[in-house]
């Protein structure tokens, strides 16, 4: 009976999963037959799970997550997103927000959200609406007019997200997106970026270097070796949510990080 | 006690130039032939205005041409070797070094093909104002940062959007720049070309005077070409201003920025 019940539950996360890659290496061509930069990556993630990567430097997550996007293609394996192959960039199924906010600085807040609305030509005031509403999502109400020059490094990233939302994309990834911010700022933003999160029920994969903030933030934390990159665990976090500040000086929460920091450091 | 704003030091500094432009002359300090009053010369500038407006329409008419091959030049150029790898490993380090040529020295040769009117200017300094206008297009798309492109491909942005949308409005700054260097060197072709070798025109007016020692005259057409240079110098700078809003808009309000910046943490805490 119990193992019924297990290949039920299996079937449903296989049905739900929102990514799927399976035996994904990846070569960058060189002078001397390439660098190894990814090799046999399998992962699953479930709808509506935020899974936080970590790995050293050059490890190839960004790599990765480029794949996800269908900004790069694997030299070996399948992605699947949302049951689908993802041979370019699909906006309306993958959001992705990136380290430095990337946002065009001749463009307006409210402009720089809809400019994905505008590449396939929504209109003006179905645009305009949905840019606002965003900008209210990510707290930003009365700033739509400014650029980026105008705004801190916190409330560019906010504005970064609601570009990454505003499509509403099932799936969004995010590579080290508070790594430029400073530490108070991106406490704030990691906390507002799961109340945004709760509210949208989106699949999340987020790549970050610091500890902390993978345990802080995820549901499952995948860590990976350095180069060429093998995820060498899968680590389950069981803080319950709504999480708080607070938390992070639990004993669980300490055991968590310290796992983490273990296998990164024994990583090869 | 507080010092006069810049602004107001820089206009007491002209005023006062040209007091002594007047009054140097009228000690005796210095002979006419050095240097006339500054009464004299706008004396001169208005009882012969219908030869100095004359030669300013020339002159201002081969400025005009010379800055449109210039500018549409330097740009078309400037993007193709600028938006090109084959191009830019091809032509670039060529364009860059002949930059460094006095191309004042192939004027000779304009004059043999073009004649000694106004084809011959105009040719010269677009020429002139060519390079720096194709050069900082060429960098100015060549240097757009690499983000930009991989953020608008990820959301969905063809190779044409990534162009009109990303490329161009990225490069409008550094394109502005050569722009406004390109038209004041073709200014400066045009008058050099026009001392060098010419039948009208200010610079022609100026060599002119100079060779008959005409003294107030030569200082009236050099004022003349101050004030087309000061005037073209504040255009230029007005309309990159009104295109560039987004650089400008930073510069201009990042007090008021500060402030609302302080005001965020509010909405994030809620």
């Amino acid at each position: 009976m119990q193992h019924l019940a297990n290949v039920t539950e299996l079937r449903r996360r296989v049905e739900e999963a929102a990514i799927e890659v399976d035996g994904v290496s990846h070569v960058y061509a060189g002078a001397d037959g390439g660098v190894a930069a990814l090799v046999d990556i399998k992962l699953a993630v479930g709808k509506g799970r935020f899974v936080v990567i970590v790995g050293p430097s050059g490890c190839g997550k960004t790599s990765l997550l480029m794949m996800l996007a269908g900004l790069r293609q694997p030299s070996q394996g399948t992605i699947v997103c949302l049951g689908r192959p993802i041979p370019k960039p699909d906006p309306q199924r993958v959001g992705v927000i990136f380290q430095e906010a990337s946002l065009f600085p001749w463009l307006s807040t409210l402009d720089n959200i809809e400019f994905p609305l505008s590449l396939r030509g929504v209109p003006r005031q179905e645009r305009r609406q949905r840019s606002k509403a965003m900008l209210s999502l990510v707290g930003l109400e009365g700033f739509g007019e400014r650029y980026p020059h105008e705004l801190s490094g916190g409330m560019k990233q906010r504005v970064a997200i609601a570009r990454g939302l505003v499509q509403d994309p099932p799936l969004l990834l995010m590579d080290e997106p508070f790594a430029a911010l400073d530490e108070q700022t991106r406490m704030t933003m990691g906390h507002e970026l799961l109340r945004i999160w709760s509210t949208t029920q989106k699949t999340v994969v987020f790549i970050t270097h610091s500890l902390t903030e993978a345990v802080y933030l995820a549901d499952e934390v995948l860590v990976m070796s350095a180069r060429p990159g093998r995820i060498i665990d899968h680590i389950q976090v069981t803080l319950p949510r709504p999480r708080s500040y607070e938390m992070m000086a639990t004993e669980q929460f300490g055991q968590l990080r310290d796992r983490i920091w273990q296998q990164i450091r024994k990583a090869p | 006690m507080s010092w006069p704003a810049p602004a107001s030091v820089r206009w007491l500094l002209l005023a006062l130039l040209l007091v002594a432009w007047e009054v140097v002359p009228l000690t005796g300090a210095l002979p006419e032939l050095f240097l006339p009053a500054l009464s004299k010369t706008l004396a001169v500038l208005y009882s012969d205005r219908q030869i100095y407006l004359a030669a300013l329409l020339v002159t201002l008419y081969e400025v005009a041409c010379s800055m449109l091959i210039a500018c549409g030049l330097g740009i078309l150029v400037g993007a193709l070797v600028g938006g090109t790898a084959l191009l830019r490993d091809l032509l670039l380090p060529v364009f860059s070094s002949l930059y460094a040529v006095p191309i004042v020295i192939l004027y000779p040769i304009f004059t043999a093909w073009f004649g000694v009117g106004s084809s011959s200017k105009i040719a010269f300094a677009g020429v002139y104002g060519f390079f720096p206008v194709m050069l900082s297009t060429a960098a100015g798309i060549r240097t757009i940062d690499p983000q930009f492109l991989l953020a608008a491909r990820s959301m969905g942005a063809t190779l044409s959007q990534q162009i009109t949308r990303v490329i161009i409005p990225a490069s409008v700054p550094t394109v502005f720049a050569g722009l406004r260097l390109g038209g004041a060197l073709t200014i400066i072709g045009v008058v050099v070309s026009e001392m060098l070798t010419a039948s009208a025109g200010i610079g022609y007016l100026v060599t002119l005077n100079r060779t008959i020692l005409d003294s107030p005259r030569v200082f009236a057409g050099i004022l003349a070409i101050l004030v087309l240079s000061i005037a073209y110098y504040m255009l230029a700078r007005a309309l990159e201003t009104r295109m560039v809003v987004w650089q400008s808009a930073g510069r201009q309000q990042r007090s008021s920025a500060g402030v609302s910046t302080a005001a965020v943490p509010a909405p994030a805490a809620a």
